[in-house]
């Protein structure tokens, strides 16, 4: 397997929400703002990789017996390091995930690479297969950000870029984002539970119906390969 | 003390549910609800366990973790106390409820990673609840999962006939109906009991 | 034999957890200089925003029956007024928030500092925006009776607005009672 087709992997064939359909709660609570999509999704990239790689790393030494025990310690370790570095420098941050942060030990994703493929690959794939699968996580919960943002109140970029006082990014989660449309009339139904639901079940279903649809261009295109390949053996044996 | 018990138990069942407004316990919420039966057994260990864990969690957060300092450890120890009570509530199960156990058995392995009850004793801790507004909220919390799921499997199974869009099948319609089941929740927000 | 392995086991599992633990305390112990710093410049902000003093001194609300919303009431040093904490249920969850109360019982500003309101309807209340700032501005000089008609509630948010407008009239209360004790 190569770096290239993890990447794929991560991102569309085997992504973690659209595909594996796991993590999923965190996912519909917590996109309100890009703010707080992008501070979750680097949260569990990061999480992710490190504990792939340390999984990685011991897969060889630790009893199989209590395997499953050893990862929950090494995840919770590292979901409560990220959690005490967010608390002393993104303050803005953790107040507005709350208990989203811890929750992330037992976000299926984590546990779940680590028993399928970690245990199995060396460090390095370990590695590249955290960087993916947790941007392929990240840009999931990006577009819900964005769709539920721009729809539910017009804005985009919420608590993250501050346009009031020049356009720049901020991490205080005090920027009120560029104001596309007067948030009166944004359907602001999206911002509620509700939204977090229907986006989802959106999002997912435009993923099945493009790979679906790119499954049978290829089905087709390898037919008409075969069917070209045909028609030249039969020109040839005439 | 009655009206404040009463009160986290309307607000974890109805107003808060743990699904529909909290979003705690998506995974097994989907996962399990294709049938009314499975999903009420779930509903059941879910209670069992989060009632469990909010009672145990709070002795050791109480009694251990906070008398030495040791806070920042929570989220460790918690996940810890869960895993080894699933664990030890399965044997038990096995061994004296054989019944109970052939009706529980298969769904107590997934709870460990169900964020509602890690989720739930977090809560407890932040929230400062006592030893029996803790326990109240994890049973009355895992009765609002139960019933969550529970409405939602009866709304599954009918969807099986309804005529949808080839790409909504599978999780996305089902994500679909959640939502307006959550819609449906939103009229409890604001009930109160003074 | 069998006892040896299970002894292993628990030794391996002991290991894991104690490196675990000893990991997570240094680095709680490198975060929790800026954690109670931020904790603290966050409750002075949010202090010198509703009642200007140069200090506060915690109020020992032990002798007094209060409302049980009320978390701790600090008075200003000069004597000015109280600050009040208060958690009140809004529509999402808790909504914890400071009011400053004047000696002549009014309010003299409101501040909250932790909620789970949604995002762009009770989420207001707390915002920096020019609505948030005003939903604020309009609870100073109201006294122990204000009730919610008396306010402009935030559009789509009446329960916010409620928690927010009972907030400010119990603390009001609150110090209504603590300095009628003092006199007493």
């Amino acid at each position: 397997m190569n770096i290239r087709d993890q990447f794929r992997e991560g991102l569309i064939t085997n992504n973690p929400i659209t595909v594996q359909q796991i993590g999923m709660c965190a996912t519909m609570a917590i996109t309100t703002s890009l703010f707080n999509g992008v501070g979750m999704g680097l949260s569990v990239l990061i999480i992710l990789t490190c504990c792939n790689v340390v999984v990685s790393a011991v897969r060889k030494i630790i009893p199989n017996e209590i395997r499953l025990a050893i990862f929950v310690v090494i995840i919770a370790s590292f979901v409560t390091i990220v959690d005490l570095l967010l608390k002393a420098y993104i303050p803005a941050l953790s107040d507005s995930l709350g208990v989203f942060i811890p929750l992330i030990v037992v976000n299926c994703i984590i546990i779940g690479r680590a028993e399928a493929f970690c245990q199995k690959n060396d460090i390095k794939a370990s590695f590249f297969d955290g960087i993916f699968q947790g941007l392929g996580y990240t840009v999931i919960l990006i577009v819900m950000c964005v769709i539920r943002e721009l729809l539910g109140s017009g804005r985009f970029g919420g608590g993250l870029i501050d346009v009031a006082k020049g356009f720049r990014f901020t991490l205080d989660g005090t920027g009120g984002g560029i104001q596309i449309f007067p948030s009166e009339f944004g359907a602001s139904i999206l911002t509620l539970p509700f939204g977090g639901f229907l986006t989802l079940g959106v999002v997912i279903a435009a993923m099945q119906y493009f790979l679906k649809k790119s499954a049978r261009e290829k089905k087709a295109a390898e037919e008409a390969a075969a069917e070209a390949a045909r028609l030249a053996a039969e020109q040839e044996e005439d | 003390m009655l009206t404040n018990i009463l009160s986290i138990a309307l607000g974890a069942i109805l107003i808060d549910n743990f699904i529909f407004s909290q979003f705690l316990g998506c995974c097994p919420f989907l996962g399990c609800s294709n049938k009314v039966d499975t999903a009420a057994g779930m509903g059941i260990a879910v209670v069992f366990v989060m009632g469990l864990a909010s009672a145990i969690c709070w002795v050791v957060d109480t009694y251990v973790l906070v008398p030495l300092g040791l806070e920042f450890l929570e989220t460790l120890a918690f996940i810890l106390v869960i895993a080894a009570l699933v664990q030890f509530v399965e044997m038990f199960l096995k061994k004296s409820v054989p019944s109970l156990y052939a009706a529980l058995g298969i769904y107590l392995p997934l709870i460990t990673t169900n964020c509602a009850v890690l989720g739930v004793v977090l809560l407890n801790v932040q929230n400062h609840y006592n030893f029996i507004e803790s326990v109240v909220y994890g049973i009355t919390g895992g009765l609002g999962f139960m019933l969550a799921i529970v409405l939602f499997a009866s709304v599954r199974e009918r969807i099986d006939f309804a005529d949808y869009p080839d790409c909504f099948e599978g999780f996305p319609i089902a994500l679909v109906s959640a939502g307006l089941l959550a819609l449906a929740f939103m009229g409890f927000s604001g009930m109160k009991i003074f | 034999m069998k006892d040896n392995k299970i002894v292993k086991l628990s030794l391996v599992l002991f290991l894991v957890c104690a490196i675990a633990a000893g990991v997570l305390g240094v680095v709680y112990n490198l975060t929790k200089p800026t954690i109670d710093r931020r904790a603290l410049e966050k409750t002075t902000a949010a202090f010198a925003a509703v009642l200007e003093a140069e200090s506060y001194e915690v109020v020992d609300t032990g002798a007094y029956t209060l409302d049980r919303s009320v978390n701790s009431v600090y008075k200003a040093s000069d004597g000015s007024g109280y600050v009040v904490e208060s958690t009140f249920s809004g529509a999402q969850g808790n909504i914890t928030m400071v009011v400053g109360v004047k000696s002549d019982y009014t309010c003299s500003g409101i501040s909250i500092t932790e909620h789970s309101e949604t995002s762009g309807l009770g989420a207001v209340a707390a915002s920096a925006s020019d609505a948030g700032v005003a939903f604020r501005e309009q609870f100073i000089g109201v006294g122990e009776n204000v009730t919610v008609k008396d306010i402009d509630a935030i559009a789509g948010a009446t329960i916010t607005s409620t928690a927010v407008t009972n907030a400010v009239a119990t603390s009001i209360t609150t110090v209504k009672t603590i300095e009628g004790g003092a006199a007493a």
